[in-house]
């Protein structure tokens, strides 16, 4: 099942560079999975995650030209493609002020049953690393990251000060590096 | 700049978790550029947000591998594909060449070739252009680079300044004195910090008004019922309220502060009392 070759980061960027039907079926076999995941904690509905999806590859696709090695991985790179357009999807639809409103008392919900169990994090879709996250971290996390909150936006959103805002996001960075280090 | 502060703030997490403003962000990369720490915690941070996004993949349906291809092929026919910028460039007056080179051929060599001569001229010129522009472009960024260093530094200063402040207000043996307005109707205060231990001041002036020309403000400490000259004040400090002005003089001890209006470079006593304040 599992491909048979695999690429570098610089081999990967002169094989998508040629622009050959091979090249798209590696890249789409290998971060496919990934970015549809990303995209999916953005929004929700399946069909429009699909939309995304597709408008996502197709920039990559056209954009690798201008793509180097110097602007970071190209890894990080579909990634906050794939998670900047889910946000853009979000916003246009309208449906920002709706999820806001409803991430908001998800996360207040969460952190509360998170006081009770562990487990109940699950609710944000954050399969693995639960270990890893305190529920409030998740919440930060997952708003920022996932829902394109300003850090302002999730201190109103949540009624915590700016400052407890970076702190528990510094935390939260903290306990996954170290969550996927030892892993 | 503490970079290990910078690092434990929390902002460059922010900045990895797209929670930043334009400017945050901005900022964050102007930062980078000169500090590479940072840029190797970004890696760092960055390499988490990919292994958490490694680990909460998700198949999309098998369909949608061919229906994304096919969506490539239809959006890159008329578009062809994307290169280069510099390519891009060289490529954009040949067409011109092209439409010059029509099968009627042989009968007009000369003027066919006088428009091949031109086109490649245009082109030429058009790539200096370019070029010219480029390093015009690369000319100012070295120019907001440098900028932005001297922003630094005085940003450092103005720092350096405050927290000079900031110790000598935490400082209990200092003091703090009111100077007000002895003139009725006129908001006019001054204030003056003094360490006893020291005998060091400083001094800060509050809605005066500017003196006349040929005129300056005189400070004074009262001693044993006599006023002593501690200096002129620099009309500067009158213009600047609220700036911090270290008085050259030690003072021992006193009852009062007075600031008096005098002619320019002082007189041995005071004429005109402007605002007094009691130690």
């Amino acid at each position: 099942m599992a491909t048979a070759l695999t690429y570098s980061e610089e081999e990967l960027v002169l094989l998508l560079k040629q622009q050959s039907q091979d090249a798209f079926n590696y890249l789409y076999k290998n971060y496919a999975g990934v970015l549809y995941g990303v995209i999916r904690k953005v929004v929700t509905d399946e069909q429009t995650a699909q939309d995304v999806l597709q408008d996502v590859f197709v920039k990559v696709w056209n954009n690798i030209g201008q793509y180097s090695t110097e602007k970071g991985r190209i890894y990080t790179w579909m990634i906050n493609i794939a998670r900047n357009a889910a946000i853009d999807k979000l916003r246009s639809k309208g449906e920002i002020m709706k999820s806001k409103i409803q991430t908001g008392e998800d996360a207040v919900y969460n952190v509360q049953k998170g006081m009770k169990t562990e487990q109940a994090t699950d609710t944000i879709g954050l399969k693995e690393a639960v270990a890893a996250l305190k529920p409030e971290h998740q919440t930060i996390v997952s708003l920022a990251y996932f829902k394109g909150f300003t850090m302002d936006e999730i201190a109103r959103t949540l009624e915590i000060p700016l400052g407890t805002v970076k702190t528990r996001m510094r935390a939260a960075m903290q306990s996954l590096r170290e969550y996927y280090n030892s892993n | 700049m503490n970079i290990k502060e910078y690092i434990e703030s929390g902002i460059l997490e922010a900045y990895v978790l797209g929670a930043l403003t334009e400017g945050e962000r901005a900022a964050v990369e102007a930062d980078m550029v000169m500090y590479p720490e940072l840029v190797q915690e970004v890696a760092a941070i960055e390499a988490a947000m990919q292994s958490f996004a490694e680990a909460n993949a998700e198949e999309p349906p098998a369909h949608m591998q061919q229906q994304i291809w096919n969506a490539i092929q239809q959006q890159a026919a008329p578009q062809s594909v994307p290169e280069p910028q510099s390519a891009k460039e060289e490529a954009k007056p040949q067409p011109k060449v092209v439409e010059f080179v029509p099968p009627a051929a042989p009968a007009r060599p000369s003027w066919q070739r006088a428009a091949v001569w031109a086109a490649v001229a245009v082109s030429v010129l058009t790539n200096f252009m370019l070029l010219s522009q480029r390093n015009k472009t690369k000319e100012e960024i070295a120019q907001m680079t440098s900028q932005m260093d001297s922003l630094k530094a005085s940003q450092q200063q103005v720092l350096a300044e405050y927290k000079k402040g900031r110790d000598m207000l935490v400082d209990t043996s200092m003091k703090t004195v009111v100077m007000r307005s002895m003139q009725p109707g006129k908001e006019m205060t001054g204030m003056m910090f003094w360490s006893k231990t020291t005998g060091e001041s400083y001094l800060t002036i509050h809605a005066m008004p500017m003196p006349e020309k040929g005129k300056q403000y005189q400070l004074w400490v009262i001693q044993d019922g006599k006023p002593v000259s501690m200096g002129m004040i620099d009309n500067n400090l009158v213009a600047n309220a609220g700036m911090m002005y270290k008085i050259p003089m030690q003072v021992k001890g006193g009852q009062a502060f007075a600031i008096s209006l005098e002619k320019e470079g002082g007189n041995p006593t005071p004429t005109e009392v402007m605002a007094v304040g009691a130690i």
